[in-house]
């Protein structure tokens, strides 16, 4: 179960801690919660999160480092285990969306969760919205109260960005197997920004006043991860039918992102690429039962885009 | 992708009849009134996002919820299943036709879609061309860009996940690109349509003859 690898100074951790923290620390505040007793049925989907972990001080990009696991695992006929979390100290090839730039340097939160595909493709949809919940709510328990998350999964403390994440398919060369790979990045402890990001970046300890407990808040983000895809695979298997009218419900994780959002309501600029091919500006009228997001434009009409990002204005 | 194609055949078709005619259906189940009489020109979807609906073709009721369905495509009704009106229907019943008057480039596209080969959305997403693939249209064009089975060729983003698209089908050049990176398209729409590099100059031939035998662009 545990894989040890070289560990950065600051990330000691093994698959044992993850999963003793889901069921020692996360589940009794879940089952407080309104879950009661499904909050372990919810976990025990979601446990397979982190039962595996690698840990280096430095990487290139950690979603080339699980494509190139992935792909030398089947090559040598072995099935990858879904669920396993790569972390590093710091990441020097770390890039964002499109040609983006992502700064990734010790003291903050980097890495990659593998996820064989085996939820159905309308929970698929909701798996970026759940990424964005759980580091939202990894951030409120460290006492950032004011952070929120922008649609898709942007997570924000005062507008500036704390946390995002891109999530990548992979086939496996072998088994066809395919695999979503997470990438997540936080800013946590790491406080200097390069230039181009100083005046939209910010981290937890910025916003805190104090350093955080890096191990730890790994720990409770990997937590929080788990509940949230585990929320996926529980309504799938308890309600067999959710999905047939969509409408009737409000899934789990949606109704939490509607909560931790600051998205509904606000005046945005929208655009596949909005930095640089901004396409139209429009008032957010909500999320819609899959997570595309309902624009009411300038004239007066309603659209719902499942595909973009935007910017508040 | 045919290989014995008859343009005098296929041309005069078009000549004879310049329309496409598209059934609408019921888009589920319900009491179905009809807003529109047979003969009546209904105009498509407009607006630069293809945001204000086209004319009201009918509403549908179902549990006390009442759908109006607008037409995506501008033309006259020629059929109509006026003993439809005002009763209860399944999903997918046939309530009406439209005649749809074709443009030149319509004819064009219409015949290439019969020729070439047709790569669909496999889910209704916005698709990007594989930064390799980009940066050879962007040197060469995309009729010098040929493609095999397996290839990369786009990135299918979904509520910020993106997948890579894997080629299937005959190897060829993409000879057209049916995607705008920024809008979505739907499940099944094309998304290239590819030719075999040998026959890139038969598919001029056609499109040069439909230019020059079709005076009008209506």
């Amino acid at each position: 179960m545990v894989v040890s690898m070289p560990a950065s100074d600051n990330l000691r951790l093994e698959a044992a801690d993850i999963h003793s923290y889901i069921f020692d620390a996360e589940l009794p505040r879940r089952r407080a919660g309104s879950w009661g007793d499904s909050a372990e049925k919810v976990l025990r989907y979601g446990s397979f999160v982190g039962s595996s972990l690698e840990c280096h001080t430095r990487l290139g990009r950690a979603m080339e480092h699980a494509r190139l696991h992935i792909d030398s695992e089947e090559k040598r006929g072995w099935s990858v285990q879904s669920g396993r979390v790569i972390l590093a100290g710091t990441l020097t090839g770390s890039k964002g969306r499109f040609t983006r730039s992502w700064h990734a340097p010790e003291g903050g939160l980097w890495g990659c969760l593998l996820h064989g595909t085996t939820l159905t493709a309308p929970s698929t949809l909701l798996l970026s919205l759940a990424l964005g919940v759980a580091a939202c709510e990894a951030i409120r328990q460290m006492g950032v109260r004011d952070c929120a998350v922008r649609w898709v999964n942007d997570v924000l403390v005062k507008g500036e960005k704390v946390a995002g994440f891109l999530v990548e398919s992979h086939t496996g060369p072998r088994w066809k197997e395919i695999f979503h790979l997470i990438g997540f990045g936080i800013n946590v402890n790491n406080q200097v920004f390069p230039k181009e990001l100083e005046s939209w970046a910010a981290s937890i300890s910025q916003a805190l006043g104090a350093s955080v407990n890096l191990p730890d808040f790994t720990l409770d983000f990997i937590a929080k991860l788990a509940w949230n895809i585990g929320l996926l695979y529980y309504i799938e298997a308890r309600y067999p039918d959710w999905w047939e009218d969509p409408s009737e419900h409000c899934h789990p994780v949606l109704a939490r992102w509607r909560k931790l959002s600051d998205t509904l309501g606000q005046r945005v600029v929208f655009g596949y690429d909005v930095i640089e091919k901004p396409q139209f500006s429009a008032r957010v009228a909500g999320v819609s039962s899959e997570g595309g997001l309902r624009l009411v434009l300038d004239d007066g009409r309603e659209i719902t885009e499942y595909s973009g990002e935007i910017r508040y204005i | 992708m045919s290989n014995e194609i008859d343009f005098d055949e296929l041309l005069g078709k078009y000549k004879s009849d310049p329309y496409d005619y598209i059934d609408v259906f019921s888009i589920h189940t319900g009491a179905v009134t009809f807003t529109i009489n047979e003969g009546d020109e209904v105009d498509a979807a407009s607006g630069e996002w293809r945001h204000i609906p086209g004319t009201t073709l009918y509403e549908i009721n179902r549990e006390r919820n009442p759908k109006p369905v607008s037409s995506k495509i501008n033309g006259t009704i020629s059929y109509l299943n006026r003993e439809l009106d005002g009763s209860f229907v399944e999903a997918g019943e046939k309530l009406m036709t439209i005649r749809h008057p074709l443009k030149k480039k319509e004819i064009i596209e219409g015949i290439l879609k019969k020729v070439l080969y047709l790569f669909p959305a496999p889910e209704r997403a916005k698709y990007f061309f594989a930064m390799d693939i980009q940066s050879r249209i962007e040197k060469k064009g995309a009729r010098s860009v040929s493609i095999a089975p397996g290839d990369e060729i786009l990135t299918m983003s979904l509520m910020k996940r993106d997948t890579p698209i894997y080629y299937q089908g005959e190897p060829g050049v993409i000879h057209s690109v049916y995607f705008d990176p920024g809008v979505s398209v739907d499940q099944g729409s094309p998304l290239i349509g590819v030719c075999a590099s040998d026959k890139v100059s038969m598919i001029q031939k056609i499109i040069t003859r439909v230019k020059a035998d079709w005076d009008t662009d209506h």
